[in-house]
């Protein structure tokens, strides 16, 4: 074993805010975390939830709920249904004390046009090949949600369908869609 | 005990496949572990295209190494970067940081190598013994008793999420309900499948796990969070002195074994037991205020819990059939594809695979402890490695293995779309862990809970007359009475707080 | 933290390479684009519609080299399991009868599963061009040692019975509620998801008789852990001489799975007569012979039409003693 080889001189530049404690630590870490979804979002879930339990109750009698020595195809999605519908109201009526989430943020746009960048990619592989999606989409990723430079944005939009292409047409054979 | 089979196990690890897939796992775990963003459980369900092409045995040695070298990789960036890798390395920080501020980073992480060396070491020899007694039992484990070991996993794993017990539980119920879509194997008459072709076969596990877990988690990471990176700081000296060593041993044994125990609960795991393993040591210790100040104890005790929990929480799987976190589950159903159940059955139909996946921990381990001292240095310029650029190289990989899966585009679109659900799930504070959890389970409940009532004619009281079912309805009282019970005696002596 | 461009191409490189590393060692499958006027023209697909490992599995796997050494061009065996083989089927169906995608057919599939299924979902011998049958198996009904039930008496005086079946529209479901039916004994069947789970059921005491395919129960029985008490077969197998089969036994009750390999509809003649030839050569090779044995599969090597005349016969055995018995397999009783 070589010691040496870890001596990476790293700049040991300190973070901004050093916090020595650990019940400082602890605060800080609470202080960076993204700002909580409230209550409102817990019964807009919980109000989902019990939706989805009702549909599923409607779907369950449908398929037949048999009884307890003979049980149907609708039995067991009816139990769950019912369980949806309870904890979906549980959590409504406690909205305030169930736990909250994260608000959605002005940057939550950048999760929309993520989202949409990979179902164009979905809808595209199967009429052109993977190649060009694949570009686009590792062009958007790189410039626009990455803020990556002009330069090395298009050099990995070009790199990565090769590398790509290189493992999985040229190395594995699999039957991805390609163009090339 | 017959040890011939554990011996051929070891046959089964030394072939050079299997050995280079295990390097790969532990490799690529230490690596996301290091890298801040995907976890195992995500880097598990984006490499199960890949798993498909190989053996079972060798798949299964690759994840699970992914899964213990993570713990490790964890490590790192606690103690440079004050940035836990890994919610196992949480308490890593206090003492990690510390004493890398004092210019003993390079012991801080060699004691981490050295105590999850020893905490996996024991645990698989733990693993080794205990597997082989529950299995003993495997033909008294009929419908019943899985009927009621599925659902306790799932309870398990709700209870101790980050969340509350009620958001838990609805991930949960999701999820099962997402496993009745399909053909029900009973009458053979469709469920759930609105005319769609693709969804009578049930949905496939592995978009779901790639979509909640994989997307789910980079689109989470795509809103700006507080990932300013820092830069490191500097490593010399990786071993950690005579005297250091010397001070931590019992602090790597008492870690080791607490792990092992908390590992071994369905829902226990890593996380706990590392914040166990640290809290007993700080009560234990004659002067608990150099704790945070960079004790050397503080380190050593949580790295060989969390790995030794790590590796124990593979006894659950192994010798039940039961998943004991969301990593794990995602490995349950990579067997699952395979044509392997994991159960009672598994040491007696596949010794192989068992004794091959429980041997293949010791040289991953191994691995695991020559590769970090020197590597140390490698895994700080990883870290310079930007998000924006991991990013579409992981969308990619994950969009186009899940259309390799079964040539599909739909296949594609459901990730897509489980994508969408794993970020929306996070966002209002739902954990994606019990839903992919239920619905790995889901089918097995199912089936079982059908197969029992049949059996019992209709009466549920049938499960208490069972021992071993009876058993395992008793615990799973308690472990539902037990957290209502905590709750009523914390609220009253709060309420009295507050008169 | 700054970086050069440079540097972290250099770091995406290092990513990739370390991805390729990963899958590169993984090996791949291989496929076939286009369609030509030529057969074969690459590889031909053996689907399977069952998970691998079963003996569906691998008697695909058994034909697959042979045929693939005849014809020259790889014959890579593609499970696609879903609802006893439905879903393969129905992918057939709809793909170009070229010869380049074939299929192992079970006869449970038309002849049973059809019984359980709306009639929309069956599947139907003639949408297929059958290109040679394969083997029978047989099932046997067993229970475990411990039990002392050993002939269909102890059965009937044992007063109720539970069953377990290797699923619904199984012939290991149709051939137990038949008997039992027939016999008068109060049986509920217990449906578990293939023949190793309903063997291990009876192991392990959950259920009391279990109906398997005799090459899966066969280890067993030697082994003595489990009794044999009828086959559902029309003679005594050879290797089980001192079993009756439930038909001497006074109950009309023969239930066999068989396998053929099917095409999709309107194959031509020419591209049908070479794949069977292919097949025939490959059911001659020693190693399927020994295969045959091991398995206790008995071969029933039979062309198109007369194949589809013996299975017809069967769907319609089964479909008439199902209504006269008053029968439903498609509920869990």
């Amino acid at each position: 074993m070589t010691p040496d080889r870890a001596e990476t001189p790293v700049t040991a530049e300190a973070g901004p805010t050093e916090a020595g404690s650990v019940d400082e630590l602890v605060a800080q870490w609470e202080d960076e975390k993204p700002p909580a979804s409230g209550p409102v979002t817990n019964v807009a879930t919980g109000a989902l939830v019990a939706l989805l339990g009702v549909a599923g109750v409607i779907g369950s009698r449908s398929l037949g709920v048999g009884s307890a020595s003979e049980p149907a195809p609708g039995t067991w999605p009816l139990i769950i249904s019912i369980g949806l519908v309870v904890l979906g109201l549980v959590l409504v009526m406690r909205a305030r004390t169930a736990g909250f989430g994260e608000k959605f943020s002005v940057d939550s746009w950048r999760v929309a046009s993520g989202l949409a960048t990979m179902i164009a990619f979905t809808l595209l592989i199967g009429e052109i090949g993977f190649e060009i999606p694949a570009a686009l989409l590792a062009f958007f990723w790189l410039k626009v949600l990455g803020n990556e430079g002009w330069r090395s944005s298009v050099i990995g939009a070009v790199l990565m369908p090769v590398v790509f292409y290189l493992i999985f047409v040229t190395a594995l054979s699999t039957n991805i869609p390609h163009r090339f | 005990m017959d040890f011939a089979p554990v011996i051929d196990g070891f046959g089964v690890v030394l072939q050079p496949e299997n050995l280079l897939y295990c390097l790969i796992g532990v490799t690529v775990g230490m690596l996301i572990g290091v890298l801040p963003g995907l976890g195992p459980a995500a880097t598990v369900a984006i490499l199960l295209p890949i798993t498909l092409t190989v053996e079972p045995v060798t798949a299964i040695i690759m994840l699970a190494g992914i899964f213990y070298g993570a713990q490790y990789g964890g490590t790192i960036t606690s103690v440079l970067l004050r940035l836990p890798g890994e919610a196992s390395s949480v308490v890593t920080v206090f003492d990690g940081y510390a004493m890398a501020r004092q210019g003993r980073a390079g012991a801080a992480l060699g004691i981490a190598a050295i105590g999850s060396f020893v905490g996996g070491t024991l645990a698989i020899i733990g693993l080794t013994f205990f597997a082989p007694l529950v299995a003993s039992f495997a033909l008294d484990f009929g419908p019943p008793e899985y009927t009621i070991l599925a659902l306790l996993g799932i309870l398990l794993v709700a209870s101790v999420g980050s969340g509350t017990l009620v958001k838990a539980l609805i991930a949960a119920a999701i999820g099962l309900l997402l496993a009745t879509i399909g053909r029900d194997s009973f009458t053979g008459s469709e469920r759930f499948t609105f005319g769609i072709l693709q969804l009578s076969d049930a949905l496939d596990f592995v978009p779901i796990a790639m979509g909640v877990f994989g997307l789910g988690e980079i689109l989470y990471n795509l809103e700006d969070r507080n990932n300013n990176t820092k830069a490191p700081t500097k490593v010399t000296k990786v071993l950690p002195s005579k005297a250091e060593l010397k001070q931590s041993s019992g602090a790597i044994g008492r870690g080791s074994v607490i792990g092992f125990f908390l590992g071994i609960l369905p829902g226990g795991g890593a996380v706990l037991s590392s914040l166990a393993a640290y809290a007993y040591e700080k009560k234990r210790s004659k002067n608990p205020e150099r704790f945070g100040q960079g004790a050397i104890e503080g380190v050593a005790a949580p790295e060989s819990a969390n790995n030794a929990a790590a590796t124990s929480s593979f006894i659950p799987l192994l010798t039940l059939g039961i998943p004991a976190n969301a990593t794990i589950a995602v490995i349950y159903g990579a067997l699952l594809i395979q044509g392997v159940t994991p159960g009672p059955q598994l040491v007696e139909d596949h010794p192989d695979i068992f004794w091959g996946v429980v041997n293949s921990m010791y040289i991953g381990n191994v691995f695991l402890l020559i590769m970090s001292i020197p590597l140390i240095g490698l895994f700080v310029k990883i870290l310079q490695v930007r998000a924006a650029i991991l990013a579409p190289i992981t969308v990619l990989i994950t969009l186009i293995g899940a259309y390799t899966i079964n040539n599909s585009v739909f296949d594609i679109f459901l990730v897509c779309l489980f994508g969408a659900i794993g970020y929306l799930m996070k966002k209002v504070g739902l954990e994606p862990g019990p839903l992919v959890l239920a619905f790995v389970l889901g089918v097995l409940l199912e089936s079982s809970l059908r197969r029992s009532l049949i059996l019992f004619g209709g009466d549920p009281t049938g499960f208490l007359g069972r021992p071993i079912s009876g058993t395992l309805v008793a615990i799973l009282v308690a472990v539902i009475a037990f957290p209502l019970i905590a709750k009523l005696w914390k609220s009253k002596s709060k309420q009295k707080e507050l008169v | 933290m700054t970086t050069s461009p440079t540097r972290r191409l250099k770091a995406l490189a290092g990513v990739a390479v370390l991805a390729l590393g990963l899958s590169a060692c993984g090996g791949g499958n291989l496929g076939s684009d286009d369609s030509g006027e030529n057969f074969p023209d690459g590889a031909i697909n053996l689907t399977v519609g069952q998970d691998p490992g079963g003996s569906t599995d691998l008697i695909a796997r058994a034909l697959a080299g042979p045929v693939s050494d005849d014809l020259g061009v790889e014959v890579p065996v593609l499970n696609r399991p879903g609802a006893n083989g439905a879903l393969a089927a129905k992918e057939l169906a709809s793909k170009s009868p070229n010869g380049q995608e074939l299929m192992v057919m079970n006869l449970s599939l038309v002849a049973i599963t059809s019984l359980t299924v709306p009639e929309d979902d069956a599947v139907d011998l003639d949408d297929y061009t059958v290109i040679t049958g394969i083997s029978e198996d047989d099932y046997v009904l067993v229970s475990n040692s411990g039990s002392g039930l050993e002939t269909i008496d102890d059965l009937k005086a044992a007063g109720s019975v539970d069953y377990a079946t290797t699923g619904t529209g199984t012939g290991s479901q149709l051939s137990s509620a038949l008997l039992f039916k027939l016999a008068e004994i109060d049986g509920t069947a217990v449906p578990f998801d293939g023949g190793s789970p309903a063997l291990t059921a009876v192991l392990g005491n959950q259920v009391d008789v279990a109906s398997i395919q005799l090459g899966e129960a066969v280890p067993q029985i030697e082994a003595g852990t489990i009794t044999p008490i009828v086959t559902f077969a029309a003679d005594r197998n050879e290797f089980l001489d001192d079993v009756p089969t439930a038909v001497e036994e006074g109950y009309d009750v023969e239930v066999a799975q068989a396998r053929a390999i099917v095409g999709p509809k309107d194959m031509s003649d020419d591209v049908v007569k070479e794949l069977r030839d292919a097949f025939t050569k490959a059911f001659e090779t020693k190693d399927y012979q020994a295969f045959n044995e091991k398995n206790l599969l008995r071969p029933q090597e039979l062309d198109g039409a007369e194949l589809t005349e013996a299975w017809n016969q069967s769907i319609e055995t089964y479909r008439q003693l199902t209504e006269e018995q008053g029968i439903d397999l498609g509920s869990s009783e």
